[in-house]
């Protein structure tokens, strides 16, 4: 237990050293005010750039609150699990490759305990810049368009980075045997983008899918209730997160 | 082009823009390698707004 606090305080030093604790959660938060100033704007923003003709009428209803928030988990869907693959690859590839991973582990450090200090450290930091850029969307959007209980937003917040985690921990189990970091995030983007296409197409038979998060975060945040399958999803999400990252823990290294 | 913009909305949006870039900029002054040349990387940072300080975090520093 000491040796891995020791590990999770590396982490988050070098984390804070190469920024990614500011630049992440920031990213993030940007993400999460354009979208409900966007929509807010949307109607101007037609008015003024489209070239009609003159009389043209285009009446664009301002959207409810709820779907402005939904709206904003499809943000994360595309460029934030881009920029956390992203920032996240090297998270065990480019140490190996450098031979940092040797320099650990010649010391008396279990390699399982190596790998969840890195699990952890990067599962946290997303956390926080979800919830952060999630808070930061709910405020614009009750400042612009309408009221929206907040509990709702932390439920769905935390529904949506369940599907978050599994990502994460996709990225940590490719990171952990892969060569090249950009192989590690090309082969998880392309898996979540897999996943995400079965699951619009196939609905039917891909209740289990861990994207069916996203719908029943953004059902909660449209409806005010979740619609759709949850618990199912939510018990192969948890299954696969746990098998990805054992086997991510206890593959010895073999370079 | 009458558009009316409330900065005090926007006013969060530029300083979170600001400090990005100034922050990738520090970086960039204090690191000696980077993927391509330095010069480029500072256009970068300052023209593509957003995308410009995120891509140097990604792709531009040099893991160590």
């Amino acid at each position: 237990m000491k040796t891995w606090l020791v590990l999770f305080r590396k982490e988050w030093l070098e984390m804070i050293r190469n920024y990614k604790v500011i630049w992440i959660p920031l990213a993030f938060v940007l993400f999460g005010l354009l979208q409900p100033i966007t929509s807010y704007y949307m109607p101007e923003i037609l008015k003024n750039a489209g070239n009609l003709p003159n009389g043209a009428v285009i009446k664009i209803p301002i959207p409810l609150s709820g779907e402005v928030l939904a709206q904003t988990l499809g943000q994360y869907n595309q460029m934030g699990i881009l920029v956390l693959v992203l920032a996240f690859m090297g998270i065990i590839a480019s140490e190996r490759k450098s031979g940092m991973t040797k320099a650990i582990l010649v010391k008396p450090v279990g390699y399982s305990s190596y790998i969840t200090a890195k699990w952890t450290s990067a599962v946290l930091l997303s956390a926080g810049a979800i919830f952060l850029s999630m808070a930061a969307s709910w405020y614009y959007t009750v400042l612009l368009i309408g009221d929206f209980p907040f509990m709702n937003v932390v439920k769905g917040a935390s529904i949506f980075f369940i599907w978050i985690l599994f990502l994460i921990t996709l990225t940590v189990f490719f990171s952990s045997f892969l060569k090249s970091s950009g192989l590690v995030a090309a082969f998880t983007l392309l898996l979540s983008i897999l996943v995400t296409l079965l699951t619009s197409l196939l609905g039917k038979w891909m209740e289990w899918s861990p994207y069916q998060l996203t719908n029943a975060a953004a059902t909660l945040f449209t409806a005010g209730r979740i619609e759709g399958p949850f618990l199912l999803p939510l018990i192969t999400t948890v299954i696969l997160t746990v098998l990805l990252l054992s086997l991510a823990a206890t593959r010895k290294s073999n370079s | 082009m009458n558009f009316h913009i409330n900065w005090a909305l926007v006013a969060p949006i530029i300083a979170i823009q600001a400090i990005l870039v100034i922050i990738a900029l520090i970086d960039l002054s204090k690191t000696e390698k980077t993927n391509g040349p330095k010069w480029m990387w500072v256009l970068i940072i300052l023209f593509l707004e957003v995308l410009g300080p995120i891509s140097y975090f990604i792709i531009g520093r040099k893991q160590s």
